[in-house]
């Protein structure tokens, strides 16, 4: 145990060293992830957009309308009650506000002592965040069509719509996190190829340490620093650009766990048909390059040609990045929870038995 | 601790045999290494002695023939062999952004008994060192931390493959020093080298391989005067007397050619020089940088390869 602790210590601090290395894991997908929340800012929740059903054209609807408009922040969209859904189901609206027919004469009752008037609120419980903010909104408002009164005129009728899509920037952040985890169980192929050809593996296998511990130290590594970039990812997507993290924080882990298990095993396979160090390198990105763009870790599988979606269907950065955004955000799945693993679980085991078979240590 | 009796080899080697695609490294070796001894492999690169080496530490599988080391067969299973054993490689790199000391204490991790850290690091005058990153250390420096690392577990049985290859005279002569140092502590040392002086110097037997075989085997003296029983008279070569003449003088074996100078072999070195004296008086000459020189290993090497060692 201690030789396998101290072979991890050993690992990480070589690591910690490579600045290259510690760049293309960590820093340059934070860089791409601000890149991105940047430009798709306008989408973020910062800004609410409300859709805004006015089925009465009374003064007093004309006035919340106005006190809706005034509200920083917001921006009002006008259109049908179809409509409105239709656009908060693929994320264009943060959340719908109807004027029910007879608005005007309805408030003039209620204040004459009749029921209060319903005003129809759509929200997605999902994303209580984005929920809260509309409320929030609706509350300024109806408090001063309300005056303070006791009962109140006015009150919010909660609906509810289950929106499908993400926004850009929800969408980007699980993938981002997929995308890093690759990158470092890939590219733990190149200082294992590096350490073969310098003959420190050669070394090591004339001391009474066991292969398993070597391999173990790999991992737990590896694994250590897909957690880091799980916990710099997720708190630069919350903090910074307000992407809720709905789902199990656990269920992430565990992903994260068996996603940079599997891309390691995938590198011990790159490490063993990789002579040099140079060649290693090529590999990796010969396979990291493809498999980042036909993932659907940037653009969604079903907009690919059909050959391309077979490709997709068979890589595991898809299944990994797929459910990550599951569980993190919400939103359309590919494939089931338990595929995304069991798929991942198979490149596993079959990446590793190829290594097992092939890896030369000397 | 002790499998192999008092009197046992550490090392005996019987019928060893390993052949790669199409050459044989080694073809069929025998010998045995005593324990408290310091043996040698003498040779040029390319004679096998690094592949026998590495089979002894189970680090290869031999073809054929049978390795045991410390009591141990290393082609079965060599894991019981490697907690007793310390191994420097050839090739001396290690992690290149890894410090001295932490390159130590990590080897130190794999083995249940070890040597204190800052001991290792005195002995093989790392002190200045300790915490420079590998890749920034000399060859020499690098070949030292080899040795430090080959010594962690206080091993009963040290390889040493071309130790001091790399080294300036000085860090040779304290590294002889540290390895006699290990003999006089009842370790058994095995190490490999084209230096005839390092092996004059150090080895107690030795065999000198060529093309995956052994040549000869024994102590420095023994292939000396296994060989050579006459000493030479050495002289700088001197125009007009050509070597048949220099072969008819009393007691002369031999007349052989070493770079500019000329050695005569003899049979009584008194009689060749005062004939030598007398025809170069004859000439008007007088032979350069005279002297009497026992056959070297160097000597032997030639006569057993018809090349020389260093080439």
């Amino acid at each position: 145990m201690e030789a396998l602790f101290a072979l991890t210590l050993a690992n990480i601090r070589s690591y910690t060293r490579d600045r290259a290395a510690v760049f293309w894991t960590l820093a340059f997908p934070l860089v791409f992830i601000v890149l991105f929340g940047l430009i798709f800012q306008g989408s973020g929740s910062a800004r609410l957009t409300l859709g805004f059903v006015e089925t009465d054209t009374s003064p007093a609807a004309e006035q919340l309308k106005a006190g809706f408009a005034a509200l920083d922040g917001v921006t009002l969209v006008d259109t049908t009650r179809e409509d409105a859904i239709e656009q908060m189901k693929v994320g264009k609206v943060d959340g719908i506000i109807v004027v029910p027919a007879g608005y005007g004469a309805s408030l003039a009752a209620a204040g004459g002592g009749a029921p209060a008037v319903q005003l129809e609120v759509y929200t997605d419980p999902s994303r209580p965040q984005l929920a809260g903010s509309v409320y929030q909104a609706v509350g300024t408002v109806l408090g001063i069509v309300n005056l303070g009164g006791r009962p109140p005129l006015v009150v919010p009728s909660p609906q509810t719509v289950q929106t499908e899509n993400l926004n850009a920037i929800s969408y980007f952040v699980p993938s981002m996190l997929g995308l890093s985890i690759m990158q470092v169980g890939i590219f733990a192929a190149i200082p294992l190829v590096a350490d073969r050809e310098k003959l420190i593996l050669k070394r090591l296998a004339a001391t009474p340490l066991r292969r398993w511990q070597l391999v173990g130290s790999n991992v737990l590594m590896r694994v250590l620093i897909a957690f880091t970039q799980a916990v710099i990812i997720v708190a630069v997507g919350t903090l910074a650009f307000g992407v809720e993290v709905t789902g199990s924080l656990l269920v992430v882990a565990g992903f994260v766990t068996l996603g940079a298990m599997a891309f390691l095993a995938l590198g011990y396979v790159i490490a063993s048909f990789a002579k040099t160090e140079d060649a290693a390198n090529g590999m990796t990105s010969m396979i990291q390059f493809p498999m980042m763009f036909l993932s659907g870790a940037f653009f969604q599988i079903d907009q690919m040609p059909q050959f391309l979606q077979v490709v997709a269907r068979i890589i595991p950065l898809t299944y990994l990045a797929d459910a990550l955004r599951q569980v993190m955000v919400g939103g359309a799945a590919f494939a089931p929870l338990w595929v995304c693993a069991g798929v991942l679980l198979a490149w596993l085991v079959v990446c590793f038995g190829i290594a097992a078979r092939k890896f030369e240590w000397q | 601790m002790t499998t192999a009796a008092a009197g046992e080899p550490v090392i005996r080697v019987t019928g060893l045999v390993k052949r790669y695609a199409d050459i044989t490294a080694v073809d069929g070796i025998d010998f045995e290494v005593r324990r408290g001894e310091v043996f040698g492999l003498l040779g040029p690169n390319g004679a096998g002695k690094t592949t026998t080496v590495e089979i002894l530490e189970g680090l290869r599988a031999p073809d054929a023939g049978q390795a045991i080391v410390l009591g141990i067969d290393v082609a079965t299973d060599p894991e019981p062999l490697k907690p007793r054993i310390g191994v420097s490689l050839q090739t001396a790199s290690m992690y290149p952004k890894l410090t001295v000391v932490e390159i130590i204490d990590l080897f130190r991790s794999f083995y249940a008994h070890s040597r204190p850290t800052a001991e290792l690091i005195h002995m093989l005058e790392l002190g200045e060192r300790r915490n420079a990153r590998t890749k920034d250390l000399s060859g020499g420096q690098r070949q030292r931390l080899a040795v430090a690392l080959a010594l962690v577990n206080d091993p009963e049985l040290i390889f040493l493959d071309e130790p001091t290859t790399g080294l300036d005279p000085a860090a040779r002569r304290s590294l002889w020093d540290l390895i006699r140092g290990l003999k006089d502590a009842g370790r058994s040392v095995l190490l490999t080298t084209h230096y005839m002086e390092e092996a004059e110097i150090l080895c107690d037997r030795l065999a000198i391989m060529d093309h995956g075989h052994i040549l000869e085997m024994g102590t420095v003296d023994e292939l000396i005067s296994k060989r050579f029983k006459e000493r030479a008279v050495r002289f700088d070569e001197i125009d007009g007397i050509d070597d048949s003449t220099l072969g008819a003088l009393a007691a002369v074996t031999s007349v052989k050619h070493d770079d500019d100078a000329i050695l005569l072999y003899s049979s009584d070195v008194a009689a060749t020089v005062g004939a030598l004296l007398a025809l170069t008086e004859a000439h008007g000459v007088e032979p350069q940088d005279l002297g009497i020189r026992r056959a070297t290993l160097e000597d032997v090497f030639l006569e057993l390869t018809g090349r020389a060692l260093r080439d």
